[in-house]
């Protein structure tokens, strides 16, 4: 990874710890097993870590658990050959045990990609479910564990009324259980179940967080979703097509602000509680896909794909986040203009890294 | 006025009907002609899609690169299409090749019931910045839910719109209207409808899809295409028009489009034969009528009774191996008789 991509990285962890360092100080000297720790956000967190190690001496300890070990180090090399970085190549289904040096855990393995979930329904529900029920009862035997947080989805409400801004922690919804599509949403609902149970019943101290959307870097371009792919199209030059209405709500978080916020959550969150974790400020595609042909060095077209005979099929998705603001004090640093433009940089900057 | 998009499949569904032997000349001249109309799609290549000539299928007289890149120099305003079927055509040998000619719309096809199939090809189209629609084949062989199962996945790869393929004319308006309407109501994308006309009513099912929301009708000059056929372009245009829908196409040039392909290169214009027939209430692919005529022809077994048994075996496109066996067998039992 060239310097140019470090260092935005780098400028990044800084600016979301320069003020609010003391929050993640309960870090010090842990050791933290991540799960699905070379995705998105395992990266991210590793990412956040490292710098609170290498600027401030943190000490801490990270495991990161994932059955594409083997490519973290095409991902993130830097990352990879570090001392305080240890890779586990395993199935969370299969795991059985883990280092009893362990103190700190987040459960982040599973896909949000939509197409697998459509593709492999069956697999997806088992890596959620059994890999969540695999962890939990490893986890459980650890002598130093301290607290386990639980990533779930935003999805687990099922559709948001569009009459309703922002989704809150309390709201009643549910995806539909007899649909093959809802399986995502179904099985991180039981994996929240499974949490709530070994709390109760192991005095265990797991959180929860609910991740809404997010862009950013080493998310990758090719995932099925409407930012992502508008920024592909930016990228190659446009035009930038946007596929369904226009008008449908979405938000978007950037990984510096994601990554610090869930270690905010792991640290000081009540346990028992979920927080929803995302941007409370909704976009509509549209706005989206100008604000990405905005940041293109040549303003490409946008056009929206939809046919004119085609229902209107308006979603929202949008979390309310004062739960997590005012009861553990976190603020969102970048906003979605801004998160744009990183994000376009760093694509940019990776394709002159090629 | 509510506008919908045409599609003109003649150069690629109408391949069938000529055993795959389309020219250069004729490549050119008529997307030449479709491009006057104002045609907003036009498609191109083997009957079954780029990448699927071979012996089994038929061979191509022409290669995909040769017609794909015949028909982009014509093509200017009007986008170039092509049908791909997974597993006929791969990403690296055909898909790949056919955006580096310049194809706009990549309509990636399966079984009605095998969409799964069809998520690498979606992806890589989508990131190749192309428009891409799903497309569910032989739709009549899957019930109005699971079409909108499949369908949503198709949706979940990336896919711009869903077309349901009447493959082999099996529909009835109230059929294709429930069908779509039920796609409409669940997908985000848009829906669209490629009719057959095995039992006479692809104009028909076509306005009862636009009618209950498909916004993309596929039509071919003079119905040139597989089996009995499909919609018939200009009758489509002149349809919609009289029925207050906009295509953007000029009538009177897409009747001059129609008038070159009639001249050169129908060989006969589909009409409804009676194996059309059968094959329609068989719920049999329209393009397994010239073998199964020719097979029929051979074995000395009426090529009816084959499309029947092809019908209750529940064929494929692909499959076109067992109309042989089918043929063998009803041979040996009138051997029997």
């Amino acid at each position: 990874m060239n310097a140019n991509l470090l260092e935005m990285i780098h400028r990044d962890c800084h600016e979301v710890t320069a003020a609010s360092l003391p929050t993640l100080a309960p870090l010090k000297g842990e050791c933290l097993l991540i799960t699905g720790g070379t995705g998105f956000m395992g990266t991210w967190l590793a990412e956040l870590i490292a710098f609170l190690n290498d600027t401030y001496n943190f000490n801490s300890k990270i495991l990161l658990l994932s059955d594409r070990a083997y490519s973290f180090s095409a991902k993130a090399p830097h990352l990879a050959v570090r001392k305080d970085i240890s890779l586990i190549d395993r199935d969370i289904c299969s795991i059985v045990g883990i280092p009893s040096e362990v103190s700190l855990i987040i459960h982040a393995a599973a896909t949000p990609d939509s197409r697998l979930h459509a593709s492999e329904p069956l697999r997806v529900a088992q890596v959620i479910t059994n890999g969540t029920a695999s962890l939990l009862a490893s986890a459980s035997r650890l002598p130093r564990l301290k607290r386990f947080l639980n990533i779930s989805s935003g999805l687990i409400y099922g559709p948001q009324p569009l009459d309703l801004e922002r989704i809150e922690e309390s709201f009643c919804g549910g995806p539909n259980c007899s649909s093959p599509s809802s399986t995502y949403a179904e099985a991180k609902r039981y994996a929240e179940l499974l949490c709530s149970i070994y709390r109760n019943e192991y005095k265990m101290e797991i959180i929860t967080a609910r991740p809404f959307a997010f862009i950013g870097p080493y998310q990758l371009l090719d995932r099925p979703w409407a930012i992502n792919n508008f920024i592909r199209d930016g990228l190659t030059g446009g035009p930038i097509r946007i596929l369904g209405d226009r008008e449908t709500l979405r938000s978007y978080m950037y990984p510096s602000d994601m990554a610090f916020w869930l270690l905010a959550m792991l640290l000081h969150g009540v346990p028992g509680f979920s927080y929803n974790l995302g941007n409370p400020n909704g976009v509509t595609l549209g706005q989206i896909a100008e604000k990405v042909a905005n940041c293109c060095p040549v303003r490409p077209e946008i056009s929206a794909n939809l046919a004119e005979n085609a229902k209107i099929h308006r979603s929202s998705l949008v979390p309310d986040v004062s739960l997590a603001q005012k009861t553990l004090g976190l603020k969102l640093l970048v906003d979605t203009d801004e998160a744009v433009r990183r994000t376009m940089l760093w694509n940019r900057a990776q394709v002159s890294n090629c | 006025m509510t506008r919908v998009v045409i599609s003109d499949p003649t150069l690629r569904d109408g391949s069938h009907a000529i055993r795959h032997q389309l020219t250069t000349a004729q490549i050119s001249s008529y997307c030449a002609a479709a491009e006057e109309s104002g045609m907003p799609i036009v498609e191109v290549g083997h009957g079954n899609g780029i990448g699927a000539s071979s012996l089994q299928l038929g061979e191509s007289l022409l290669s995909d690169r040769e017609m794909l890149q015949t028909a982009r120099g014509k093509l200017l305003n009007s986008k170039l299409g092509i049908h791909i079927i997974p597993g006929f055509a791969t990403i690296k040998r055909d898909l790949s090749m056919a955006i580096d000619c310049g194809v706009d719309v990549i309509r990636v096809g399966c079984h009605a019931t095998e969409a799964d199939i069809t998520c690498r090809h979606i992806s890589y189209a989508r990131q190749r910045g192309r428009e891409v629609y799903g497309v569910l084949m032989m739709s009549h062989m899957a019930a109005p839910d699971k079409l909108l199962e499949e369908s949503r996945k198709m949706e979940s790869y990336g896919a711009e719109a869903v077309i349901l393929m009447d493959s082999a004319g099996a529909f009835l308006p109230n059929d294709v209207k429930q069908r779509i309407s039920l796609l409409n109501e669940g997908l985000g994308i848009s829906v669209g409808f490629h009719a057959h006309n095995n039992l006479g009513l692809a104009i028909a099912n076509s306005i009862a899809a636009v009618e209950s929301g498909a916004s993309i009708i596929d039509g071919t000059a003079r119905g040139f295409g597989a089996g009995a056929g499909n919609a018939q372009l200009e009758v489509l245009v002149a349809v919609f028009e009289k029925l207050n829908y906009s295509t953007g196409i000029d009538l009177y040039k897409v009747m001059d489009a129609a008038e070159y392909a009639e001249k050169e290169i129908l060989e006969v214009i589909p009409f409804v034969k009676s194996t059309s027939i059968v094959s329609g209430l068989a719920g049999v692919f329209s393009g397994f009528a010239i073998h199964v005529n020719r097979v029929a022809s051979q074995y000395g077994v009426d090529p009816r009774d084959i499309f029947f048994e092809l019908g209750r075996r529940k064929v494929v496109a692909g499959q076109e191996d067992l109309i042989i066996e089918v043929a063998t067998e009803l041979a040996g039992e009138k051997d029997k008789g």
